[in-house]
């Protein structure tokens, strides 16, 4: 077999199993650091034995069965080693027994290894640990980045994530977090609470655009990756659905959001051939059967609105009426100045220009939004749809120094030629929320 | 796993406030209590009532007030033996502080022993004296290697001798103030947010619960602990009917 073709079957290996077999050790042996350790050896592993045995008919069970190994030869050397096997052997066997017959069940096959995935997500997602952390841990843990990685697409120095990633792990351990999948009462809001966790790390990625943020970039296909994990995991569950659905809706128009030299593409102007057809018709099946439940939340609320995009042929042919209504949905499940802000662009582009200025003129006074670059910007839109090309420029203008990147700042001095040049042309930027 | 649960205030509370918790206060006391996760709990005095002690070159400073100059303070604490920090939120979240002010919950160190004088404190018993609780404030000046090993080791015999004159109820250190986690509910909703209540940069280390004659007494003990030699330790009475 070609080294190029055992790297390949490691890498594909790698993304299947790396959360499963790290998930399986945290919750034999309890501790994190050895069960990333053990599986990083059980990959280099198999990197040196693939290309001359071949790879094995099924990867991941080689993989788990090197990586087990690997954690019981540890166990039984050093202090440490002793101490940890004991506490592995407490909790996973009633009889607390440490004798080496008992050892191999410790990483037996026998019970159910998904179960494990979900108790890690959970874990890692635990709302008592800091946000940044949940996020960091979640990464490396179950999508098996590197420190090095992480920081990188968070833009952090590696000893920081280092130090984060430490800490988080510290907190579970010293808090008494559990490793479970969290009982029937608590699970809607941890759920919640997990796929708030997905979509941060997506939405670094989306807001990531261009060429050289292409490692930050790859957050949303990794979100994605846990996302699909996790409605595989809970196929029930509504909202597991939403947020896939939305995070695939959104992806789907990657290609066509950015121009050739990294500039922002409005919705209305993107090159909807450019969509990715594929993602569109998955999302959209996502959604409908998450609708069928008739247990409406945020994430399907959200991924609704991202389908009257998807849907619309043309950008003249969107359903502005009713995704208004969607918005005012999404206000009441999710009350955020960001929603209403949105809502008064749906409004307006609905066809009442006066009403949605008049939501936005309401909103200028909320101290949340008061650096938000995107209410100036929706004012200034509006008012040019409107034909006031003064005031539209002097928004524009408010606009600009708020402006987070510099992708948003040209956007909004092309736009601020154009009125200036008196331009008429629509435009629906916000849309792309 | 033990842990403290220190009740936190954001001022006075409002008087229909005070009222629900007049009232909620003994219901969650004696739930907790039959359910077996709470071992103790007792509340504070106002925060006038506490001196802050510093010893610098060898003089002992002792200022009035709490640790920390916000007007957030700790009101009370309990200790309890939860399953794991799920159930700690739990019970927390159903204390009627954390419905309008909030509740921090902080891991002991493994070894927290409760005696007899820890028994009886929990059961208000007054043949004890006046019991004084004593934070142990750290406000963030790390001190050397050899001096943090100093005060571990002076630390230990500052309690044995406590304990060897009858005067210590209790006394265990917090695990670190990164493993803190702060509840607060809302509208029926339990928020958690990672960290201490108080989010100045000194913060709790561990508490000391001490049984001797008077305020200049307790201020005395505090006095030769040494923490106090570079941190501080805030002196609190219990509050009493």
């Amino acid at each position: 077999m070609t080294r190029p073709a055992v790297q390949r079957a490691v890498d594909a290996a790698f993304r299947e199993e790396w959360g499963r077999i790290v998930a399986a050790l945290i919750r034999r042996t309890g501790d994190w650091d050895l069960a990333e350790e053990c599986a990083q050896e059980a990959f280099t592993e198999a990197l040196r034995r693939w290309p001359v045995d071949g790879v094995p008919h099924s990867p991941g069970a080689w993989l788990t069965t090197v990586a087990g190994n690997r954690a019981i030869d540890r166990l039984r050397r050093g202090t440490r080693g002793a101490e940890l096997l004991e506490r592995a052997g407490r909790e996973a066997l009633p009889q607390s027994d440490t004798d080496e017959d008992a050892m191999p069940e410790l990483f037996d096959e026998t019970d159910e290894i998904e179960d494990d995935r979900l108790r890690l997500i959970f874990t890692c997602c635990h709302p008592a640990l800091p946000l940044e952390g949940r996020v960091a841990l979640t990464l490396r843990s179950l999508a098996g980045l590197t420190t090095a990685e992480i920081a990188r697409a968070f833009l952090v120095p590696e000893a920081t994530m280092a130090k984060r990633l430490t800490r988080t792990k510290a907190k579970i351990a010293a808090a008494g977090i559990p490793y479970r999948v969290p009982p029937a009462h608590l699970l809607p809001e941890r759920t919640a609470g997990v796929l708030a966790v997905l979509y941060l790390m997506f939405n670094e990625g989306h807001s990531a655009s261009s060429g050289t943020e292409l490692i930050r970039a790859g957050l949303c296909d990794e979100a994605i990756r846990l996302g699909r994990a996790l409605h595989q995991l809970m196929p029930d569950e509504p909202e597991a659905m939403g947020a896939l659905a939305l995070m695939l809706l959104h992806h789907s128009r990657r290609n066509a959001r950015v121009g050739g030299d990294g500039e922002l593409i409005t919705l209305e102007e993107q090159d909807r051939g450019r969509w990715d057809k594929v993602e569109i018709d998955e999302g959209l099946q996502l959604l409908e059967s998450a609708l069928r439940r008739r247990q409406v939340g945020p994430y399907q609320l959200q991924a609704a609105i991202a389908a009257c995009h998807a849907r619309a042929g043309s950008a003249a042919e969107t359903d502005w009426r009713e995704i208004a209504g969607l918005y005012a949905l999404l206000e009441v499940q999710m009350p955020s100045p960001v929603v209403r802000l949105n809502w008064a662009v749906a409004v307006a582009m609905a066809g009442e220009i006066e009403a949605g200025l008049a939501i936005v003129d309401e909103l200028s006074g909320d101290a949340r939004l008061e650096r938000y670059y995107l209410l100036e910007a929706t004012r200034a839109d509006l008012l040019r749809r409107q034909g006031d090309q003064a005031a539209a420029a002097a928004a524009y203008e408010h606009a600009l120094p708020l402006a987070p990147s510099e992708v948003e700042r040209r956007y909004l001095l092309s736009r601020l030629q154009e009125v200036g040049r008196s331009s008429f042309a629509l435009d629906t930027s916000r849309a792309d929320a | 796993m033990k842990y403290l649960l220190f009740i936190c205030a954001d001022g006075l509370p409002a008087p229909e406030d005070l009222a629900v918790l007049q009232r909620e206060c003994p219901r969650w006391v004696e739930e907790m209590d039959g359910r077996g996760v709470r071992l103790l709990g007792r509340e504070l005095d106002l925060p006038e009532t506490a001196a802050t002690v510093r010893v610098r070159d060898g003089e002992t400073l002792v200022t009035d007030g709490p640790f920390a100059e916000t007007k957030e303070f700790m009101a009370g604490f309990d200790v309890l033996e939860c399953a794991d920090l799920d159930e700690a939120i739990e019970v927390a979240a159903k204390h009627p502080s954390s419905w309008f002010d909030a509740i921090e919950i902080r891991p002991f160190m493994d070894g927290l022993r409760l005696g007899e004088a820890a028994q009886a404190f929990a059961h208000g018993d007054d043949s004890l004296g006046s019991v004084y609780c004593l934070m142990i404030c750290l406000d963030g000046i790390p001190a050397s290697p050899e001096e943090e090993e100093a005060i571990t080791r002076e630390s230990k015999a500052w309690g044995q001798d406590l304990e060897a004159r009858g005067l210590q109820v209790l006394g265990h250190p917090l695990q670190h103030k990164s493993t803190a986690t702060t509840v607060r509910v809302r509208n029926g909703e339990t928020l958690l947010s990672d960290g201490p209540f108080i989010e100045t940069k000194e913060f709790i280390a561990g508490i000391d619960v001490v049984s001797c004659a008077d305020r200049q007494e307790a201020i005395e003990l505090a006095a030769a602990h040494p923490i106090a030699r570079y941190h501080a330790i805030e002196v609190r009475p219990f509050w009493s009917e």
